[in-house]
């Protein structure tokens, strides 16, 4: 029995199994997932199910019509006919025939069509019969239905259970999709970052021992740092490090690089996070102004600014920053503490005006879409005012592009921080692994650039899962999915 | 009335007046503040006089503004008396200012063909590229081959000129006469200086006066109409083919040595007109330093933008392409390498393998990668369901001739598009490793080394820090301008 209406609501549990395990077996993967994780259970079934098949009606009206087919000679009128027609064709592009090919083909045509015949005639009887054809599939769904069952696999089927029922909410079943997708990407991340680092060519040993260091000193700097091992247990480790938030200790200084890493974060994560909300507060109302006069002085003039505002490079913007603001008016401390919250300003306007002005000429492009949509001009003709047409129509729906965009640059925004810790004196996390790459430093490189790649991953799945419940176009696509 | 403002808003002449009298009159304003010294409240006499003549034609070019708009109003078109005044205008080219320049030269002529266009930009490009390389006169000694390429420059720079006027009155908007393709070919060599309008007026005179295929040329036409009517757009490229040429000649024109070699007896000069940006703390010319520092980034800016919309641009199209699991693995294995930021990426592998031109150009190439891929893919998704795919299969095409024969050459646009508006963040980025120390080799005079130098003297002599940081945004600037241009005239959606 299989339940095809759409988005019913289920109030017994059997019925929203039932629904969701057919609805999962349409996918490869995750009929894989749904045996390996209930394979007791399924191993169980299936010996019922071979039991069961030796009795089944179905079967019985397939041979009959099979033994009926074969006798009244219907294959060896198919091929007759298959062999004609291919006779024909070749004839009519003047192919040469050969005998033997030409046989082959007939006969895998035939059995084909016979096989179709077959399984249409027999369906026809049973119909008429009332008999469903029996497979697995369907005998496990209908065990399904059946509480008694439910009861009695519940213990060893509980992770399939599990996994089913995180499928059965189409929310919940995109947020787990999500969240292990971008496991494997931090897992892929992890690897690649691990392989570019372990082929450097250079090496850590000599360059922190020196010239001078004797064999047996770089030995035991290996063995410490764990460098003499394969390549896979290498990998294996720095996997697991990453992981367990224990990353041993660092080449130089041996310092616990997982601390040290927990320490520097904070201050590179508070000042991409105040960039990030001044290029809201900013860069979302200039591009509103901009695309609601578009074309206009205003427009030319915001778009100009926002323009030179993604071409200066961070750095040179920060010194003309402190030559200023610092040398010469004396107005902001030059180089950052944590006790003067002043010294924080200058920082997070460097790092946020790429970000601003790229949301700005976002916002303007989106709004500047949505303002010529249709159904803008039927809020104007509704008669709605401006104000009320463009707050209620059209920010809302032109700010989701502009969501995933912030996103996708807040990302940019944490890799490019390092320009701008290095330039401002902070010891964040990007000024850390500049600072450690001279080395190189392979645990602290490493654990830096992937830890900022898992918060980038993090962030993008928080924007997507929130999206997908602000959206209703998604919403409703996922339904359907 | 109401057609009269309409003509106001279509006209290109006007929507340029109004821009040039603009930026006109901020660089007018700066010249202005830099010609006193406020802290000893004295007047510096050159600034002042450049200050002056500036002033000057940005007066004039508002006074320009004023006529066409109200010709404009008036008569709907500009009258051939103003546009007579444009040849006073023309002078302003002695200041340099190439912005009442090139409108001088778009008043002058009624109607534009792109030829005319790509003339006029070529000389303006000539023009300055004598300008900064004669500088040279001012330094104590020259290049040995400093002479014989000027005299070349200047020999190239008349050849232009007549071609340009010949350009103005001979080339229709859809022919060309046969005897100019002579000018064409000697133009094509021209372009062996840099000067890549040379090499554009050369290779569209030669379409005009040997293509029958009107289609073809109209094409042509339309599209380099919708570039040049975006002024920002033009004088980018403008700008960009200036750096290049630059580039170019500078090998000749300009002695390495200067750039290179330290001399202790000029350390830390104040901008001068033997040094026209000072020099650094080891007495080397920073205006040199600057102009070999041009060729460092186009070309890392160029390299490591081909390669990935090379790599990313193939196995886009193959994704785009084939089914569903190829589509799937290429992507997903590509959203790795989005996960990490470029630049971190770019740190990571230069971390690995040391800090040198080449591996920079590799780790910028590898992060964006998966951008292109991503554009490439969905261009290719959308060209494959056109007919004429169907046609070339129907055909019995093999499908590597169908994705690079058929559908890769249609889905170029918006690559384009891209990769010129990232040359603009490459090159930003390479300055930015080179400060941090992790790109180009400390002795090269590349604009993030020399502003990394420039940063220690912030306070005492900040100029050394001001200049590269001009060069690279003004670089990245025009860019993104053309990056602009160029997706409002290939975005359909805009017309």
């Amino acid at each position: 029995m299989r339940v095809n209406k759409e988005a019913t609501p289920y109030f017994r549990l059997s019925d929203v199994l039932q629904y969701t395990v057919g609805k999962m077996e349409l996918r490869r993967s995750y009929k894989y997932w749904l045996v390996i994780l209930g394979f007791p259970v399924h191993l169980i079934v299936f010996l019922f199910y071979l039991l069961k098949r030796r009795d089944d009606t179905y079967t019985l009206i397939y041979e009959e019509v099979r033994g009926s087919l074969t006798v009244s000679g219907y294959k060896e009128g198919t091929m007759h006919d298959f062999k004609e027609q291919l006779l024909r064709k070749h004839s009519f592009f003047n192919n040469e025939v050969n005998e033997k090919e030409i046989d082959r083909e007939v006969e895998k045509l035939a059995e084909e069509q016979f096989r179709k015949t077959l399984t249409k005639k027999t369906n026809e009887i049973a119909n008429l019969k009332g008999v469903q054809r029996v497979t697995y599939s369907t005998y496990f769904q209908s065990l399904l239905g059946k509480p008694l069952f439910l009861l009695a696999s519940f213990i060893p089927g509980f992770f399939m259970y599990l996994l089913i029922l995180l499928f059965s909410n189409p929310y919940v079943k995109f947020i787990v999709e999500r969240l292990i997708m971008s496991l494997f990407v931090i897992a892929g991340v992890s690897v690649l970052v691990f392989t570019i680092l372990y082929l450097s060519p250079f090496d850590p040993a000599a360059n922190i021992l020196g010239e001078a260091a004797t064999k047996e000193q770089i030995a035991s700097f290996n063995q410490l740092h764990g460098l003499d091992l394969s390549y896979l247990s290498q990998l294996w480790n720095a996997l697991k490090g990453i992981a367990t938030f224990d990353l041993g200790a660092s080449y130089a200084g041996n310092e616990d690089v997982a601390a040290s890493i927990a320490n520097k974060f904070p201050i590179t994560l508070t000042i991409a996070v105040l960039s990030l909300l001044m290029a809201v507060v900013i860069a979302i109302p200039v591009g509103i102004i901009s695309a609601t006069r578009p074309n206009s002085f205003l427009d030319y003039s915001f778009m100009f600014i926002a323009l030179i505002g993604l071409s200066i490079p961070n750095f040179w913007q920060g010194l003309l920053f402190i030559l200023n603001f610092s040398i010469k008016l004396q107005w902001l401390p030059a180089t950052y503490s944590p006790q003067n919250w002043l010294s924080i300003i200058m920082p997070v306007v460097v790092l946020g005006t790429a970000l601003t002005a790229s949301v700005a000429r976002m916002t303007r492009s989106s709004m500047l879409e949505i303002i010529n949509e249709d159904y803008i001009i039927t809020a104007k003709a509704k008669g709605l005012n401006r104000l009320q047409v463009l707050w209620k129509h059209a920010v809302g729906n032109a700010m989701i592009p502009i969501i995933t965009v912030i996103g996708l640059l807040f990302g940019g925004m944490l890799g490019g921080a390092a320009v701008t810790e290095k330039v401002f004196n902070i010891s964040g996390i990007g000024s850390y692994i500049v600072d450690k790459q001279f080395i190189p430093d392979i645990p602290a490189i490493m654990g830096g650039v992937i830890y900022i790649a898992i918060t980038i991953s993090l962030v993008n799945v928080l924007i997507d899962i929130l999206y997908a419940f602000f959206d209703p176009r998604i919403r409703s696509k996922m339904k359907q999915s | 009335m109401l057609n009269k403002k309409h003509a106001l808003k279509i006209s290109r002449e006007y929507t340029q007046a109004n821009f040039t009298w603009i930026i006109s009159l901020i660089l007018t304003v700066v010249l202005l503040l830099n010609s006193f010294n406020f802290k000893e409240g004295e007047l510096k006499g050159s600034v002042f006089s450049v200050f002056a003549a500036y002033a000057f034609f940005t007066i004039f070019q508002t006074i320009l503004t004023w006529m066409v708009k109200r010709d404009l109003l008036t008569i709907g078109e500009i009258r051939s008396s103003t546009r007579k005044l444009g040849y006073v205008q023309l002078f302003s080219i002695v200041t340099g200012n190439v912005f009442t320049a090139a409108f001088a030269f778009n008043l002058i002529k009624k109607q534009k063909t792109p030829e005319y266009t790509f003339a006029v930009y070529m000389l303006l490009t000539q023009v300055f590229i004598i300008a900064i390389s004669s500088l040279n006169l001012f330094k104590s000694y020259v290049a040995d081959s400093f002479l014989s390429a000027m005299i070349i420059l200047l020999g190239i720079m008349i050849f232009q000129v007549v071609t340009l006027i010949l350009t103005a009155r001979y080339v229709k908007e859809e022919s060309a006469p046969a005897w100019m393709m002579i000018v064409a070919i000697v133009l094509l060599f021209t372009a062996l200086t840099g000067n890549l309008f040379a090499l554009l007026l050369g290779y569209s005179l030669i379409v005009k006066v040997r293509s029958h295929d009107q289609s073809k040329i109209s094409k042509w036409n339309t599209m380099w109409k919708k570039i040049t009517r975006n002024s920002t757009a033009i004088l980018g490229l403008f700008f960009i083919i200036l750096m290049f040429s630059i580039s170019v000649c500078s090998t000749f024109t300009f002695d390495y040595d200067m750039a290179v070699e330290n001399d202790y007896g000029a350390i830390l000069q104040k901008p001068s007109l033997a040094y026209p940006f000072g020099t650094d703390n080891f007495g080397r010319d920073l205006f040199s330093r600057i102009i070999f520092g041009a060729r460092i980034s186009l070309l890392v800016g160029f390299a490591s933008t081909a390669i990935p919309v090379v790599i990313g641009g193939f196995l886009g199209a193959l994704a785009g392409y084939y089914s569903q699991r190829t589509d799937n693995i290429i992507m997903r294995l590509l959203d790795i390498l989005y996960a990490v930021p470029g630049i971190l990426l770019a740190i990571a592998i230069i971390a690995a393998f040391g800090a040198n031109t080449t591996n920079l150009i590799l780790a910028l190439s590898v992060g964006s990668i998966p951008t292109y891929a991503r554009t490439m893919r969905a261009n290719v998704m959308m060209v494959s369901n056109y007919e004429f795919v169907d046609s070339a299969r129907a055909l019995g095409s093999a499908d590597f001739s169908i994705i690079f024969r058929q559908i890769v050459p249609n889905s170029l646009a918006p690559m384009i598009v891209k990769a010129t508006l990232t040359i603009g963040g490459a090159v930003i980025a390479t300055s930015s490793l080179s400060f941090l120390g992790l790109g180009v080799e400390p002795h090269i005079p590349e604009w993030g080394n020399i502003l990394k130098i420039g940063s220690t003297y912030l306070e005492s002599h900040s100029y050394l820090a001001i200049i590269p940081g001009l060069a690279i945004i003004l670089l990245v600037l025009s860019f993104n301008f053309l990056g602009d241009g160029l997706r409002d005239a290939f975005d359909p959606r805009m017309d």
